[in-house]
């Protein structure tokens, strides 16, 4: 081989050699370049993906779930059943203009709607309109029947409905709401704009009711009512510790969920709206009152041998002793007699304050607009002093007297009466007698039951403390000897008072097993002790043997 | 070496490219199911609001009471039977025999819903033959 070719080629192969070399250094220089940059992309990547903390990732990917959104809040009772909540249905309308034949589409939808009159639906299907309402709010089932039927016309708008799943059970306190969803009476009513508030519709309204003790007070209201022919009925449980209504019935009552057809009296709540001279159970006020300001002690007395004349009026004890009575006496045997004599000592102004503070003589203050103004007289004669100290020239409602006993046995704190469910008790209270008063009190009720007019309320267990209460109803110009008002307030257990039950029923007759009596002490006494018997283990009240030592004060100072 | 890196790099970009496509198609779909989920979430508390207000409406206390009366030999418990200390229990006397169970269902009651039930699948078996 020759060696400058050789040479001469290398040279020239070495120049261009290297001039390639250098490019395709530098494109190598850039691809490196891009792939180092990748690279720390793709490291990154990954990093990013494994270091981020799972919090983070998790936050960042919040599901967001569309919110059930109701047009009504529901309202439970304390334990959080539901008493009241709105459930979607189905309204439906039609688009007359499409309907070719409406005669047959009529008797289509009055054959699965059998409540629409055939006319009716006729004409408004043959109007030519675009919209015509024909029914709201349809059940699944008919819905589904409507749909069934094929007639593309029909459609439906979604409507909410209120549901009361109890029924006629705490209608009065509930209320009912009209088409649209407005509240029209009780709670539903009071509370309107909170129920029907946008952005508190998911949060229930919480009251203080417990509807099983609702019911037991209920059933066993109706039984009496029907047992003495009475024509209406009234009750309620108290939580004597924050005022809180555990359950309130009226008889007669309706069915909230269909309000079509009822009348005022079944409308009328009789433990909030209704006033009633109660009688005797308001002797525990003038009792509490007299203690109170030391006008008399348990060791003195009254005589109630004859009946008091008081310019034209007499009054006479219903259950006649003839005799010197005791201060228990008189509160045991419920004598006018004695209490009448006692308000005087106590006089009229002192009876007055006392009633006011008590809250007998202004509206309840309970969440309701059914609410009874009490009635009393303007101008506070003597007499009214003597007739209002057993109760009679005085009308409160149930409530305000459940209100007022509470407030006497439970160490003297008035708590203002709520349908609320409240957790923490005692912030509003009032202290309105002392806690010796108080004790004295929970003697002479307890006293009452065990050797007085009230012994058909003695829950066996459940030391119950209470005042019968029977008044005559007042008619035009006088009293109705026969129309009564029967009632008792009871309250247990009486050592340590936690619940005040009270009953009354309107007009009872006697009957055989209370051998004609209509009383207090007859007819409602029972109903309390029932109620007690069937609810106190709802409430967690323990029934025990009973320390008689309690009671001995007042227990000795009471003869037969 | 460079036609192996050129090789790597085409079938690397190629991989990250299916690899891509793929996330984004599964991350689509896990998407879709969490919508799915939260609209099945809704529906469920609105049926569960449903079922909430029949339940209530169920075991409201005078249905339960009449079902109690029909099919429960139990009575209201009497204050001696109450237990105001449950965490002392005392134990049984020595010379007391023990009593047998005699169950919570009433007798008839118990018949009956056999009965009851022996007649509705005679009957629905009647359907079917019809």
């Amino acid at each position: 081989m020759n060696a400058v070719p050789i040479r001469h080629a290398t040279i020239l192969e070495g120049e261009r050699k290297s001039a390639m070399e250098v490019a395709r250094g530098r494109l190598m220089v850039a691809a490196v370049l891009f792939m180092g940059a990748f690279g720390v992309m793709a490291v990154r990547t990954v990093d990013l993906g494994l270091s981020t903390p799972e919090e983070k990732q998790t936050t960042s990917r919040q599901i967001v779930v569309p919110p059930v959104s109701v047009a009504r809040a529901d309202i439970v009772d304390r334990n959080g059943e539901i008493l009241a909540t709105n459930l979607e249905t189905a309204s439906l309308y039609a688009n007359p203009s499409e309907i070719r034949n409406p005669k047959e589409a009529a008797a289509k939808l009055v054959s699965v709607l059998p409540d629409l009159s055939l006319a009716d639906v006729e004409e408004k299907l043959s109007s030519g309109r675009k919209f015509v309402w024909l029914k709201r709010k349809l059940t699944p089932r008919q819905k589904w029947q409507v749909n069934a039927l094929g007639i593309p016309a029909f459609a439906f708008e979604r409507e909410e409905e209120r549901i009361y799943p109890h029924g006629r059970l705490a209608a009065h306190a509930l209320g009912y709401v009209d088409v649209d969803g407005n509240g029209l009476a009780g709670v539903e009513h009071y509370f309107n704009d909170r129920l029907n508030d946008h952005d508190r519709a998911g949060e229930p309204l919480k009251l203080s009711l417990d509807i099983r003790v609702q019911y037991a007070l209920a059933d066993e209201l109706e039984a009496a009512m029907s047992a003495h022919r009475a024509i209406g009925a009234a009750g309620l449980v108290m939580d004597v510790r924050t005022g809180e209504v555990v359950a309130m019935v009226s008889l007669p009552d309706y069915d909230p969920n269909n309000i079509t057809g009822v009348g005022d009296d079944e409308r009328f709540n009789r433990v909030s709206q209704g006033v009633y001279e109660l009688g005797s159970t308001f002797k525990t006020f003038t009792f509490a009152a007299a203690l109170d300001e030391k006008v008399v002690t348990f060791k003195d007395g009254y005589d109630a041998t004859q009946p008091l004349h008081v310019a034209r009026f007499t009054i006479r004890d219903d259950h006649p002793k003839r005799r010197y009575l005791s201060v228990p006496e008189i509160f045991a045997y419920s004598s006018n007699i004695g209490t009448a004599q006692m308000a005087l000592d106590l006089g009229t102004e002192r009876q007055q304050a006392f009633l006011s503070n008590i809250g007998m003589l202004q509206p309840t203050t309970l969440e309701l607009t059914e609410v009874g103004a009490p009635i009393y007289p303007a101008s506070w004669h003597k007499i009214s002093t003597m007739t209002i100290s057993y109760g009679h020239g005085i009308a409160v409602s149930p409530i305000q007297l459940a209100t007022g006993v509470a407030a006497v046995v439970n160490g003297g704190h008035l708590m203002p009466a709520t349908l609320m469910h409240t957790d923490h008790a005692g912030q509003t209270s009032r202290q309105i007698v002392s806690a010796k008063t108080s004790r004295e009190m929970r003697q002479l009720l307890r006293m009452v039951v065990l050797k007085g007019t009230a012994s058909r309320a003695d829950a066996v267990g459940y030391r119950v403390g209470g005042k019968t209460g029977t008044a005559e109803k007042p008619r035009a110009g006088g009293y109705d000897r026969k129309a009564l008002i029967s009632s008792f307030m009871g309250v247990y257990p009486m050592d340590d008072p936690q619940y005040a039950v009270f009953a009354l029923l309107d007009e009872p007759r006697g009957t055989k097993e209370t051998f004609g009596y209509a009383s207090g002490g007859w007819v409602a006494a029972p109903v309390v002790k029932n109620v007690i018997l069937r609810t106190a283990p709802l409430l967690g009240v323990a029934p025990k043997k009973e320390d008689q030592g309690l009671y001995q004060q007042a227990a000795l100072l009471i003869e037969k | 070496m460079r036609r192996v890196v050129t090789a790597f790099a085409a079938v690397a970009a190629l991989a990250c490219g299916a690899a891509v496509l793929k996330l984004k198609l599964v991350v689509q779909e896990k998407a879709d199911d969490v919508r799915a989920l939260a609209a099945q979430i809704h529906d469920d508390r609105e049926a569960i609001r449903v079922l909430e207000a029949e339940w209530s409406y169920l075991t409201t206390p005078r249905a339960l009471q009449d079902q109690s009366v029909k099919f429960l030999a139990l009575m209201p418990p009497k204050a001696t039977q109450v237990m105001a200390e449950p965490d002392r229990i005392p134990f049984r006397p020595k010379d007391a025999d023990p009593v047998e169970d005699p169950g919570v269902l009433l007798p008839a009651a118990s018949n009956q819903k056999d009965d009851k039930k022996t007649d509705k699948s005679t009957r629905n078996t009647k359907g079917h033959s019809l």
